[in-house]
């Protein structure tokens, strides 16, 4: 059983977090695994939308998520917080970016800062295919349309009038069970 | 009525923050932010219970921020496969239970304690150990730590479970702290950093909020050595004095990008909103288990007579 650490205060996380970290084999072994993460993160904050393959998308999501709750608890006065956001960051620049852009506009989220949306599989087999990883909040037209329900939609219209006739019949039904009852007393 | 409650909290959190008890790990700098701040204001030196407004006018309770330092083993294990909320709260419910029939106080690594265990096979029916905490870990009911001393020359470590319900009486003798948050490297060290005396009285200390940390740096004997201290970053060590080789394999073999791994991080933590919610549901009974132990003492001699 391990105890856990107490050195640092972190945000939870609003992303589904796997146990195991993928390892990303690199002629220079874990290092090369953060250099190319670090290469993606740039990315991801320079660009705000990026396609590349989907392990590689959800580790990166990871970090860049760890890395944006940290600026918004610890702010960039946190020496440990502007350690990581130099490190993480290639161009520096972009940690002013993260500072002055990023945190004011994810300070009062409730959901995740990132989505990972898959993308398409350029090649038949089992392997993951591409995916996109974008920050919310990003100028690009949406990739998903917003809603996909309208209540104006003649399913929808149906299914909503087979409801309401379900609820009056089942209230219905219970005025009837009590009826009786109250009558037998 | 929140951010009134900030604004005052803010120079007293500052100033706080550098008198109240030095909880705060060696490695933070900055004064935590928002949640823990508002605590920090009304706690003072009791760490009494806080009663904040929240949105909707409910008021929430919020432990004090060195809860998580006095009281490391109610936060559960964070590997992810082994998590479990109702086996963890069932856990704390015990562990509530346990700590209202013997007191378990604060420590930290590098106090000394003394421990008495019941023991049939002894002439007493107890067996009382005393000795310097040089490592504690395990979460929940099997938290426990290892108590060193050195007996007629011969260095002797046991290691004790917090709860185990054998355990008579845990003492603090000295409570203090020191540079390294394990201190194994006293198995090679000189003996006298790890001989205390087995008639040695409980120390009063003159500053109640405080937890002194002992800045000893301790001499090792000459090698070989049982772990290659030199690659632990210990500063509680005196200069090693070794050959130039030792140091440079050891940077060949350093992880040195294992600090920025902030994703390794994560998974050896519990996050502090679940730490949070964690303490405010235990903080409100342990206070009240620490004032009854306190009542309980002043009205002990007078009760006698």
């Amino acid at each position: 059983m391990n105890q856990a650490d107490l050195s640092k205060l972190v945000s939870a996380l609003r992303i589904a977090v796997k146990p195991k970290p993928r390892l990303f084999a690199s002629p220079e072994g874990p290092a090369g695994r953060l250099r190319k993460l670090k290469a993606t993160v740039t990315a991801l904050v320079k660009y705000e939308r990026i396609e590349l393959n989907y392990p590689r998308a959800e580790e990166a999501q990871g970090y860049a998520e760890r890395l944006i709750s940290d600026a918004i608890r610890n702010g960039d006065c946190h020496k440990h917080t502007m350690e990581m956001a130099d490190y993480w960051l290639d161009e520096k620049q972009l940690i002013h970016k993260l500072f002055k852009v990023l945190v004011p506009r994810y300070k009062e989220y409730n959901s995740s800062y990132t989505k990972l949306v898959l993308g398409p599989k350029t090649y038949p087999g089992y392997y993951a295919g591409t995916a996109i990883l974008e920050l919310k909040g990003n100028p690009f037209p949406a990739l998903q349309p917003a809603t996909q329900n309208y209540h104006y939609w003649l399913h929808n219209v149906l299914l909503d009038e087979a409801k309401r006739e379900f609820r009056v019949a089942k209230a219905e039904s219970n005025t009837n069970l009590s009826e009786p009852v109250a009558s037998k007393n | 009525m929140l951010r009134r409650v900030v604004l005052q909290t803010f120079r007293q959190g500052l100033a706080q923050s550098f008198f109240k008890r030095n909880a705060a790990s060696l490695s933070e700098s900055a004064v935590t932010q928002h949640p823990i701040e508002t605590s920090e204001e009304a706690s003072e030196k009791s760490g009494s219970k806080q009663k904040n407004g929240d949105e909707s006018g409910n008021t929430v309770v919020v432990a004090p921020p060195e809860f998580r330092f006095m009281y490391p083993e109610f936060l559960p294990d964070p590997t992810m496969e082994r998590r479990n909320k109702l086996k963890e709260k069932l856990e704390r419910m015990d562990m509530l239970q346990r700590r209202s029939i013997i007191e378990i106080p604060e420590f930290y690594t590098g106090s000394i304690m003394a421990v008495t265990v019941a023991d049939s096979n002894s002439p007493n029916k107890f067996a009382r150990f005393v000795g310097i905490c040089i490592q504690r870990g395990g979460s929940g009911l099997q938290a426990w730590f290892i108590l060193r001393n050195v007996v007629d020359r011969q260095g002797v470590e046991i290691l004790y479970e917090m709860y185990c319900p054998l355990i008579q009486k845990i003492e603090v003798l000295r409570l203090e702290r020191r540079l390294d948050e394990s201190l194994l490297y006293l198995r090679d060290a000189l003996p006298e950093y790890s001989t205390f005396p087995f008639e040695m009285e409980a120390e009063r200390r003159l500053n109640n909020s405080v937890v002194p940390i002992n800045p000893i740096k301790v001499k090792l004997r000459p090698r070989p050595w049982l772990e290659r201290w030199e690659r632990q970053n210990l500063q509680g060590v005196e200069d090693l004095n070794l050959p130039q080789r030792y140091y440079d394999r050891a940077k060949e073999v350093a992880k040195p990008w294992e600090k920025y791994d902030l994703m390794l991080q994560y998974r050896k933590t519990i996050p502090a909103e679940e730490q949070e919610k964690i303490y405010a549901e235990v903080h409100s009974q342990l206070q009240q288990q620490d004032l009854k132990r306190k009542i309980k003492r002043r009205r002990g001699p007078s009760s006698e007579q």
